[in-house]
């Protein structure tokens, strides 16, 4: 479904290699997390992807098709809440601008948008603006856009980075449903090694900078995953271990 | 059992008359004091130039609720609004065209910063000596002066837009006049209004001043009428017309303001 | 995107030579009179000339005389008057609706009284520069006043510092970067209305320059002098701008300008 071959991306005006060499791809109905050490391109790779930068060299295709600006099918989550909803709308109207641009019908529209703000428990405040919610319910405001907005592929920048521990759990909770029940191919992007194996069926590990990629590593542990009894796996923590490690080695490397 | 039920609602509604007693003192209290020291000083000092508030009331009364109404106010109202509604309109306009261009910014930042310095009143001559005397060339010098600030504030609220706002426009296909719509205009309307506001003031120093050069009618006009002819609190009166005038169009302003960024003051960016 | 200053310099020198190539070819090929848009070449020349002789430079420095001078009276009474207001309890609700009332009178109302009392003299460009700039200074105090912080002040009074001390060092550094701002924006508010005392009333200055030059039919000329009040104009702005710069370098944060 996403095929990322040698991605290349050198910043002209600074003459900084970000990516020197990034190549991966995501199945359909795949949720796979991409961590590494801070500062090593993870949300450079992530703005290449979703066409909103273009490569130096190197191609991002989605189901067969080459990306060249911000494909049709494609929804992004970022980091920043705060900054991704319009202020002056509400959140009915936050989910439903994209699906207006996308000229879906009135009716279908009310339907998507109804559901997806049941979805992610935010039916009783659709009509709140979004600073008068707290930072957790606003990053759901945006899950609930990119879900209504029925991606093929979805695209998660460390979007739990800026919660608070119980909301993000309750978060991550939330990305497994959703992602069960639509079966949208996901990648998500974080800096975390716990929420990466939590959430992932594969782990991309990328190096220190210059970026290339240093393991792709699949999850075994079992499907249904539960904050409690999941973590509390030795092969989670196993494999929690092993990518620790390697981020060490990324950071060394450098 | 009633009489401590009595006691309290009686308590109530003493506090309330003391609160309000209390409201009425903090708002209304320095402007009577004020007034009051006018009156004092105008029966002590007998001042020419400084009638007794009476006196100016009084004339305020005759001189500006008679025709003079609907010959000079409402067409000075009338001119300044039209002014400010052509700068509103060719400032947000080109103001958006600039803002989102970065070469078009770079190469008229200069020649902005030149025209915005420029005093709005050298304006009047120039502007008589290109279009003559008539109501067009007041409102085109009105217009002239308000544009540059809401035009400027308009490029820099269009510039300043957030950028994972605009990243998340481009991801969802929001583009061209519902982009416009839904993201440059509201997202730039904060830096919008304060551009209007500054206008405002200057729209109205404009109005008067373009009337007291080459007009026979407008309330700058009379104004100065008055003080030629040494009709000290007719003159007065004007002066309180305007400043009352002044104030109305800002409280309106703000009022506009309130309704459109209530968005903006609901998240306690901006404080009324 | 950034982009660097020769990007800049490059496109602004473009625009600029832009406007004046348009002002040329417009008065050279004729869709406006000569007579009353001369070309851009002409009005540069007839402004050399002007900066020639001393009589410009004596109605400048009268402009700029009265502008220094009003904006300093305006500055220290505003700041003075918004440190009490803010300092003691009560008075900045008690002069709330006075202030908001007085505020948007504009300036040019007082036009007709300061011909009647100081006639055609600096007595003229000070009222109106002193009240119009008085205003801008004193909200933007009362915005800082009114910022600081009541942990910091609780702290501070715990601490036992006096009432001078506790406005020396917590009430005044909070409230410099609005204080700034009400320099920055009464600076430009105060060389309008020094541009208008002489226009209107016929204070000696720059502006009396302009209308002299206007009924003497020197069109040329008039526009030189306008161009060179634009100029000036810049050169206030930028000054301003460089001193805000300067005092606030030390300061943590670097605030926009609290809305009005």
């Amino acid at each position: 479904m996403l095929e990322v071959s040698g991605l290349r991306k050198v910043y002209e005006g600074r003459r900084v290699e970000a990516l020197r060499e990034v190549t991966f791809q995501v199945d359909a109905g795949e949720l796979v997390c991409v961590i590494g050490p801070s500062g090593c391109g993870k949300t450079t790779l992530l703005r290449c992807v979703a066409g909103l930068m273009p490569p130096t060299a190197g191609s991002v295709k989605v189901a067969g098709a080459a990306v060249t600006g911000p494909p049709p099918r494609m929804a992004v989550v970022f980091q920043e809440y705060g900054r991704s909803l319009f202020p002056w709308m509400t959140v009915r109207q936050n989910v439903e601008l994209p699906l207006k641009e996308k000229k879906v019908p009135a009716v279908r529209r009310n339907e998507l948008v109804a559901g997806s703000l049941a979805a992610v428990g935010l039916a009783d405040v659709a009509d709140a603006h979004p600073w008068q919610l707290s930072g957790g319910m606003q990053q759901r405001v945006a899950i609930a856009r990119a879900v209504a907005y029925e991606p093929q592929v979805l695209l998660m920048d460390e979007p739990f980075a800026a919660v608070d521990a119980q909301t993000r759990a309750d978060l991550e909770d939330l990305i497994l449903v959703l992602w069960r029940d639509m079966g949208v191919t996901t990648l998500f992007v974080t800096h975390d090694i716990d929420e990466a194996v939590y959430l992932g069926q594969r782990v991309i590990v990328l190096s220190g900078s210059p970026t290339v990629v240093m393991e792709d590593l699949k999850i075994d542990l079992p499907p249904e995953r539960d904050q409690l009894t999941t973590r509390s796996l030795s092969r989670f923590a196993d494999l929690r271990g092993h990518l620790y490690a390697q981020i060490q080695r990324a950071r060394g490397d450098r | 059992m009633t009489g401590p039920e009595t006691v309290r609602r009686k308590d109530v509604r003493a506090t309330r008359t003391g609160r309000t007693a209390l409201r009425v003192l903090t708002v209304a209290g320095v402007p009577a004091l004020l007034v009051i020291s006018w009156q004092l000083y105008s029966t002590v000092s007998e001042n020419f130039y400084v009638p007794a508030p009476g006196r100016v009331a009084r004339a305020f009364a005759e001189t500006w609720f008679s025709e003079r109404l609907l010959d000079d106010v409402l067409p000075s109202l009338a001119r300044l609004l039209a002014g400010y509604a052509l700068a509103a309109a060719a400032g947000v306009g080109l103001g958006v065209a600039i803002g989102l261009s970065p070469r078009l910014r770079a190469a008229a930042e200069p020649v902005l910063e030149f025209f915005r310095a420029i005093p709005p009143p050298v304006l009047v001559p120039l502007i008589m000596l290109l279009a003559g005397i008539g109501d067009g060339t007041k409102v085109l010098v009105i217009a002239s002066g308000c544009v540059w600030p809401i035009l400027l504030n308009t490029v820099e609220g269009v510039r300043a837009l957030d950028e994972v706002l605009s990243d998340t426009c481009r991801m969802y296909g929001v583009r061209d006049l519902s982009r416009l719509r839904h993201l440059v205009l509201p997202g730039a309307g904060p830096q919008i209004m304060a551009g209007l506001r500054q206008a405002l003031s200057i729209g109205i120093i404009l109005m008067v001043i373009s009337e007291m050069f080459a007009s026979s009618s407008g309330l700058g006009f009379t104004i100065v009428l008055f003080q030629r002819g040494f009709q000290i609190p007719e003159m007065w009166s004007g002066i309180l017309l305007l400043g009352l005038l002044g104030y109305v169009l800002a409280l309106l302003l703000r009022r506009l303001e309130r309704r459109v960024l209530s968005w903006h003051h609901g998240r306690g960016v901006g404080r009324a | 995107m950034r982009r660097g200053t020769g990007f800049r310099v490059a496109y602004g020198a473009a625009g600029l030579g832009g406007l004046l190539v348009a002002l040329e070819a417009v008065s050279r090929l004729g869709p406006v009179d000569e007579r009353f848009l001369p070309p851009a070449s002409e009005i540069l020349r007839a402004l050399a000339a002007e900066l020639a002789t001393a009589d410009l430079w004596t109605a400048l420095g009268e402009t700029m005389w009265g502008w220094a001078l009003g904006l300093a009276i305006a500055f220290c009474a505003a700041v003075a008057t918004g440190m009490v207001i803010g300092s003691v309890p009560g008075l900045r609700a008690a002069t709330h609706s006075t202030v908001e009332f007085l505020r948007p009178i504009p300036s040019v109302a007082l036009i007709p009284l300061a011909t009647l009392l100081f006639g055609a003299s600096l007595g003229s460009t000070l009222l109106l520069v002193v009240y119009a700039s008085f205003w801008q200074v004193l909200i933007q105090v009362l915005y800082g006043v009114a910022d600081v912080d009541a942990v910091a002040h609780d702290t501070a009074r715990s601490y036992g510092l006096s009432a001078w001390s506790r406005i020396r060092h917590l009430v005044w550094p909070t409230a410099l970067p609005y204080v700034m701002t009400g320099l920055r924006l009464a600076a430009a508010v105060a060389f309008i209305l020094a541009i208008t005392a002489e226009l209107v009333v016929g204070s000696p200055g720059l502006g009396l320059s302009i209308q002299a030059a206007q009924s003497a039919g020197a069109v040329t000329t008039m526009y030189a002098l306008v161009v060179l009040a634009g100029l000036v104009g810049v050169a206030v702005n930028a000054g301003v701008r460089a001193l805000e710069r300067r005092v606030l370098a030390w300061h943590p944060s670097v605030r926009g300008e609290a809305p009005r």
